[in-house]
């Protein structure tokens, strides 16, 4: 493995969606989005007072944390907002490196491209981790701008608590530790769904399955059924982390030379 | 330089390439002939280390397929059969990628270099999507050149270009010929075989004949002369079939054609011969088969054989 070659494909990567004005729409649109929502839903807390009269979570639920529980009514329902707000902020990092894989990749299907790299000294392996580092990183520093921007906006608009309750580890942590590890599993999705198909939107809503079980989760805690903790997070990163290697292991496995040749047309 | 002994590659039922063994030197331009589909990418692919053989191995520059697949890679420079260039990215970016994948000691000096022999350098901060197709094959032959590769291996270099980016090209070739470096060229043209490849080899799934292009002209017809008359001469024909060297004489409507193994020797001797017997000679030359016609025989050939 010659870490220099990778290097290469991951600054080829980066130099091209610099240049590609839909991958760049798409990643900085999503976030965008996202920020501007959960900062309007506090804004809108802030100086537009009593729009809730039916509190999410009434007080006195049982199993409530005592971070929330101790809140007042206004404050704890924007927590818990901002709470679900963050599992989408979380699937920035599943959905986008999808997306830039499977565009990089149709893209040099498109152009032709994969042959002549493929007859230079460069391993299958080093092609692969550089297309799926590529698509990493810019989405993992999507959500983590996103995450800072969202943290640094609810100092200024929420309350100590809330904001307090918003950088607790279990978020800090998923966005440091997990959303990498969610963003390339979801790149080697890409790059598996991809190179069977010739539309990025077919890779991408395929590779989607990949958001579905943290869409299970996430609907889980929005119905109250499960508070994330922080020891949930850290048991379930092992887990993650296996997976994670078994689906680069297989991506690698699955292309060799000529497999990309044939099958990334 | 190329050894390849009994390569076969089959996808699936489809025997793409059969037993094909060959022999380049250093330095040689080998042409590769064929028709479309007769497998030559897939050998070119094969010699690149870019598909397995299915059977057979060769040796490129000393290394083996399959056992030292990265040494075959940094040995040779691969022309393919779409540019393939980054279509967002600049010709310096383009080249720089390559460049660095290949561990090029001075990247910028190569890209410089081959950029201006190419003459692309005024053109080297533009995004090759905007190229036309002579440039960007240009850029693309560059981009095979630009570590230096002790084997070229063209796949089709001037098929799409127009004729004067085909020139350019097949000049440009036959400069990186003056320097030593081994060519391995696929194309349709068979002109472009004839001019610049000390030897062609004919595949149709087989190899069905490997030679120079003189050799297989003559090989196919054999050598002969045509004489033209400026009147018929009577009894001539018997006269010249008398003669030792001639191996045969075909009566023509202005002339002769006169079959002789070895014109240079003997052409002064049958001129001297006519001249005696009386023939007005107006002209008298070598009859020449071009590269185009052997090629349809041997198909014919390769055809009747498979049948
Ligand atoms: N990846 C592949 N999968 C299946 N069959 C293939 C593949 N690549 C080539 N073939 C088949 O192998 C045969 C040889 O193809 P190849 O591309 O080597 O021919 P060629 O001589 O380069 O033709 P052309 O002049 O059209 O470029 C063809 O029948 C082709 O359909
Ligand atoms: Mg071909």
């Amino acid at each position: 493995m010659n870490t220099g070659r990778i290097r290469v494909i991951v600054r080829k990567e980066w130099l091209d969606m610099r240049k590609n004005k839909m991958v760049l729409g798409m990643m900085f649109l999503l976030p965008l989005i996202l920020v501007l929502m959960i900062l309007g839903t506090a804004a809108a807390f802030r100086y537009v007072p009593e729009q809730m009269s039916d509190p999410l979570v009434p007080e006195g639920t049982p199993g409530l944390p005592p971070a929330l529980a101790q809140m007042d009514t206004d404050d704890r329902t924007l927590a818990i907002l901002n709470d679900q707000y963050m599992f989408y902020l979380l699937m920035i990092p599943m959905v986008l490196p999808v997306y830039i894989a499977s565009y990089s990749i149709i893209g040099e299907k498109e152009t032709r491209s994969l042959e002549p790299i493929l007859a230079t000294p460069i391993s299958t392996a080093e092609l692969l981790i550089g297309k799926v580092v590529g698509a990493v990183t810019p989405a993992v520093i999507a959500a983590w701008a996103s995450f800072a921007l969202t943290a640094l906006g609810m100092y200024f608009l929420a309350t100590r608590p809330v904001f307090l309750y918003l950088i607790r580890p279990i978020w800090t942590v998923g966005m440091l530790i997990h959303s990498p590890l969610f963003a390339l599993m979801s790149a080697s999705g890409g790059v598996i769904a991809s190179s069977r198909l010739n539309d990025p939107r077919a890779a991408q809503q395929i590779s989607g399955l990949l958001v579905v079980p943290l869409l299970g989760v996430s609907f889980l805690v929005l119905m109250g059924r499960v508070y994330l903790d922080t020891g949930t997070l850290l048991w379930v990163t092992p887990i993650i982390l296996a997976l994670n290697a078994a689906i680069l292991w297989l991506t690698v496995r699955i292309f060799q030379r000529e497999t990309i040749l044939t099958r990334w047309k | 330089m190329i050894h390849a002994e009994g390569l076969v590659k089959r996808f699936g039922d489809n025997l793409a390439v059969d037993d094909v063994s060959l022999e380049v030197r250093q330095g040689e331009v080998f042409g590769f002939l064929g028709p479309n589909g007769a497998g030559k990418t897939t050998t070119v692919r094969m010699l690149t280390t870019l598909v397995a053989p299915t059977g057979g191995t060769a040796w490129v520059n000393g290394h083996q397929l399959g056992v030292a697949d990265a040494q075959v890679r940094a040995s040779v420079g691969l022309l393919t059969e779409a540019p393939g260039l980054y279509p967002r990215l600049t010709a310096v970016e383009n080249l720089g990628i390559y460049g660095q994948l290949h561990g090029v000691e001075d990247v910028p000096a190569q890209v410089r270099k081959y950029l201006t022999l190419l003459e692309l350098w005024d053109r080297r901060d533009e995004p090759v999507g905007g190229f036309s197709k002579g440039m960007q094959q240009k850029l693309a032959i560059a981009r095979a050149l630009l570590h230096e590769p002790p084997a070229l291996f063209l796949d089709e270099p001037t098929a799409a270009l127009d004729p004067e980016a085909a020139r350019v090209v097949r000049d440009f070739i036959e400069t990186l010929r003056g320097e030593g470096r081994t060519i391995f060229l696929c194309t349709h043209n068979l002109d472009e075989a004839d001019r610049l490849c000390d030897r062609v080899g004919v595949i149709r799934q087989r190899l069905v004949r490997v030679d120079t292009p003189a050799n297989l002209r003559h090989g196919l017809y054999g050598r002969s002369v045509r004489v033209r008359l400026a009147q018929p001469t009577p009894g001539l024909e018997a006269s010249v079939a008398a003669l030792p060297f001639v191996q045969g004489v075909t009566p023509l409507e202005d002339g002769l054609r006169v079959a002789l193994d070895d014109p240079e020797t003997h052409n002064p001797n049958l001129v001297r011969a006519l001249v005696a017997a009386g023939a007005a000679i107006q002209y008298l030359e070598e009859e020449s088969h071009t590269l185009e016609q052997v090629y349809f025989d041997l198909m014919a050939e390769s055809r009747e054989a498979v049948a």
